[in-house]
């Protein structure tokens, strides 16, 4: 069933992909992903799963055309992987961001604008535009990359993935090396182009990222598909129910404890709710922004 | 004069390789060829075999990529690519190589001579100085760049985020050699840029004023003989020197030396009028005599079309010469020919120029103790002096050529091989395309060392068997000699993919104060590296195409 903004369109089609990384006399070495079979519709985000050497980054890299498919079929955008003509919509953000160490922001965007249709105004107003997006500071933009931390440098590969304004971004582990202010920032810009209607797929082995922003799943183990689905209904438990309301007196909860028992139900937990990690940290770098100097919170007593 | 410049680009004519421009063009194609159904072949069978029944679908949607990727070529990401290089280059402080340059020029006067007292030798020395500093420097420079750019990307995968863009292979090939290229050159501008105003102000001005810092513009002509009884031949006498370079005609008989000068007009003549024969014959004494002693000799122009007599062409001899041996001397002729005391006079343009255009000059020796030694360069019609800078650019021309070429190959072979070994390959190249290993690589396959070729000359070694001696004539021998043929064929095949780089070097013609000419030097370095660039791009573009860039 399709979500608002998706449709039921394919833009990733894979057919039973298999492939077997073989050594210096051809003989088989590794199987890295075997027969694997997925559909990744327009304008959804879609999660690669796995631990480390499940074939995740393996399948990002079949579907991009950097290695080639022992066995089975892959269509993108309508057209085959090994077409170099497909990536005219396509943008990729590699693990590591391998740019051009010796380029500087302005000059890597508009080498990689380059290799599109792109006009020299058009490439270099998006520049511009990107640069702001990924929030790159101003001062930073005209010094070469080798000298950028790994946050910057992923923010200016996030860019150059974007400087053709793709129909589908692949994303390979987009939030590694990031802080938690960087990590928000992306997951709210896939959350972006996903609203623009633009298809994501992205790889991680971080769940929380995953689970924030992706719509559907695979979770591969060993080269081989285990799961796949919606993460909402993947991640709903069926036989239990969860009712959210402001704080209750003892006397409430005991009250509502005996409705449940009425109906013959059991009452499994009655708890505050707790804020995430990411939601604390966040929280308390903005509050140290507006009020600098003030320490927001101490040890066993919350302050803020 | 150490050379003897043939002219390539007359067709038909024979080249000093033995072959024929003409020749070449169909064996161009026949190794473009043949190399393209090599490779195309060893993919098709690996395709079926690795694919068995989907291997020719395989097979045909890849052929139809490729042609799609050679169709769809964008001068905009060549350009982007080639600007890509540059840059890596440049900040990549590729330009210190000038560091190395400026120590070179800042101490070279120290070691070159006195300048106060200069000589043609110490210009030559000066001029080949400057022009091998210059080669020396840029190509090994462009080499180790070219060598290590593309490996480097693949290495640190900043290749993945320019083949995920619409670029295609082909172009990334294009684009690494055209911005290696651009990087050689600019380096190969200033150095000779500044290697031009350096030779300019080592050679004072009175030297120049001699003419010692000249670009002669030679005409050679076609040489024939006449023996001591004036009968027709294609060499003259051999005195046992130099026999193969170098015949002699002997003083006082009928023996004479005849050159024939093409495309002669007016315009070969100087502002005076004057024609300007330049000579530098030997001497080979018969018995004892006055060994210093000028060589005697003189000239005389024919025109068969114009006959004063039934088979007595117009002629006209001038005045005898004297010059000194091992001295190049320019004689001036005066269109006007004509003796003292004798009213005729002759035109030499009108009267001794023939339909075609050709001039024929006949020199015969004087002195009765004299042999005069002559070949093709020993004579030739002087046309008015170029300024020094044509041939210097021309020399120039010539490393920028072979800078190009050195990138081609480097940059094709970094496409399958790892930096280092993709160096080492093209080193070879470089040193099996001298004129040394052609000729010895020519002798291998065209049979003319003694004793058969590898299987053979082991069996002759191991048997102690003479090199003359017939082998039996049994089947085991009769398949020895068709597996050597086999070896032998392979070893052409292989001949004919080193690339020919006598022609590059133009240094010698400039050093010798000699324009460099188009014919046999500049358009056959253009040729030869033309001749590389397409099937060398081919061949990256086909070995990045079929490479997994995520394996190690």
């Amino acid at each position: 069933m399709s979500q608002p903004g998706q449709s039921n369109e394919s833009v990733i089609e894979v057919r039973n992909l298999t492939k077997v990384y073989r050594d210096f006399w051809g003989r088989p070495k590794v199987r890295a992903l075997n027969a694997l079979s997925l559909d990744i519709k327009k304008g959804e985000v879609f999660g690669l799963l796995g631990p480390n050497g499940s074939g995740k980054t393996t399948t990002l890299k079949l579907l991009l055309g950097l290695l080639f498919p022992t066995e089975g079929d892959i269509t993108i955008l309508g057209k085959p992987a090994a077409d170099v003509s497909k990536n005219e919509r396509i943008g990729y953000l590699p693990e590591e961001s391998y740019l051009y160490r010796f380029l500087n922001a302005h000059e890597t965007l508009d080498f990689y604008g380059r290799l599109f249709k792109m006009p020299a105004s058009v490439r270099k107003e998006r520049a511009e535009k990107l640069l702001d997006m990924v929030k790159l500071a101003p001062q930073a933009r005209r010094r070469q990359l080798k000298e950028y931390s790994k946050g910057m440098t992923r923010r200016i590969g996030v860019a150059q993935a974007l400087i053709n304004d793709p129909d589908l971004v692949m994303l390979d582990e987009p939030t590694s090396g990031l802080d938690p202010l960087g990590n928000r920032d992306m997951k709210d810009l896939i959350l972006d182009l996903k609203k623009q209607g633009k298809t994501v797929l992205m790889c991680s082995h971080l769940l929380a990222d995953v689970q924030d922003v992706c719509d559907r799943i695979a979770i591969l183990y060993g080269g081989e598909l285990k799961v796949m689905g919606r993460v909402d209904e993947l991640l709903k438990a069926q036989d239990e129910t969860q009712i959210l309301s402001s704080k209750l007196s003892p006397e409430a909860i005991r009250d509502i404890e005996a409705v449940i028992k009425k109906h013959g139900a059991n009452v499994l937990k009655v708890d505050q709710p707790t804020a995430n990690l990411e939601d604390l940290f966040l929280k308390t770098v903005q509050e140290s922004r507006e009020r600098p100097g003030h320490r927001l919170v101490q040890e066993g007593k919350s302050g803020a | 004069m150490s050379f003897d410049p043939h002219p390539l680009l007359i067709w038909f004519q024979k080249l000093p390789n033995g072959g024929y421009l003409l020749g070449a063009i169909p064996v161009w194609f026949i190794i473009a060829g043949g190399l393209a159904l090599l490779v195309l072949s060893v993919s098709a069978v690996s395709v079926f075999v690795t694919h068995r029944g989907a291997g020719g679908k395989l097979f045909l949607r890849e052929l139809s990529g490729c042609i799609s990727d050679v169709l769809s070529l964008s001068p905009r990401r060549i350009g982007a690519l080639a600007k890509l290089t540059f840059l890596e280059a440049y900040r990549r402080k590729a330009l210190a190589v000038f560091v190395v340059f400026a120590l070179l020029f800042m101490f070279a006067g120290w070691f070159m001579g006195d300048s106060k007292e200069i000589t043609n030798d110490q210009v030559k020395v000066y001029i080949s100085f400057v022009l091998r500093a210059i080669s020396w420097l840029v190509l090994p420079v462009v080499l180790v760049l070219s060598c290590f750019g593309i490996p480097e990307d693949i290495r640190l995968r900043s290749l993945h985020t320019v083949v995920t863009k619409p670029a295609r292979r082909l172009e990334i090939v294009l684009g690494r050699v055209i911005g290696f290229s651009l990087i050689g050159t600019v380096v190969l501008l200033v150095m000779s840029s500044v290697g031009y105003i350096w030779i300019v102000r080592q050679i004072p001005k009175t030297a120049k004023d001699q003419g010692l810092l000249s670009c002669r513009v030679p005409v050679y002509g076609s040489l024939t003989f006449l023996d001591r009884a004036g009968t027709p031949a294609d060499k003259g006498i051999n005195t046992g020197d130099l026999w193969e370079f170098r015949s002699y005609i002997e003083g006082a008989t009928a023996a004479r030396a005849i050159w024939t000068f093409k495309n002669m007009d007016a315009s070969a003549l100087d502002s005076e009028g004057n024609l300007h024969l330049e000579n530098q014959f030997t001497a080979f004494r018969s018995y004892k005599g006055d060994m210093k002693r000028q060589l005697l000799f003189d000239f005389k122009f024919i025109n068969p079309e114009k006959p004063i007599a039934p088979n007595q062409p117009l002629t006209f001899t001038t005045d005898a010469r004297q010059v000194n041996e091992f001295r190049g001397v320019t004689d001036k002729i005066n269109r006007k020919l004509g003796r003292e005391g004798d009213e005729k006079t002759y035109d030499l343009i009108d009267d001794f120029v023939m339909k075609d255009g050709s001039l024929i000059v006949e020199v015969s020796c004087i002195d009765r103790e004299q042999y005069l030694g002559m070949a093709r360069p020993d004579l030739f019609v002087r046309r008015p002096d170029q300024p020094f800078y044509i041939g210097y650019a021309k020399a120039v021309l010539g490393i920028e050529l072979l800078l190009i070429l050195v990138t081609i190959m480097s940059v094709t072979a970094s496409t399958f091989l790892k930096g280092p070994i993709a160096a080492v390959l093209t080193s070879c190249l470089l040193m099996l395309g001298g004129e040394d290993s052609h000729n010895f690589m020519d002798e291998l396959v065209f049979g003319k060392f003694k004793g058969g070729g590898f299987l053979e000359s082991i069996y002759r070694i191991i048997t102690h068997m003479n090199p003359t001696t017939d082998l039996p004539d049994n089947p085991a021998f009769v398949g020895m000699r068709f597996f050597d043929a086999g070896l032998t064929n392979f070893l052409w095949l292989c001949k004919q993919v080193i690339p020919r780089l006598q022609y590059f070097n133009m240094s010698d013609y400039v050093s010798n104060g000699f324009d460099v000419p188009w014919d046999a030097s500049v358009v056959p370095s253009i040729l030869v590296t033309l001749g590389y660039l397409v099937p060398c791009v081919l061949l990256g573009y086909f070995a990045l195409r079929i490479r997994e860039l995520e394996s190690k």
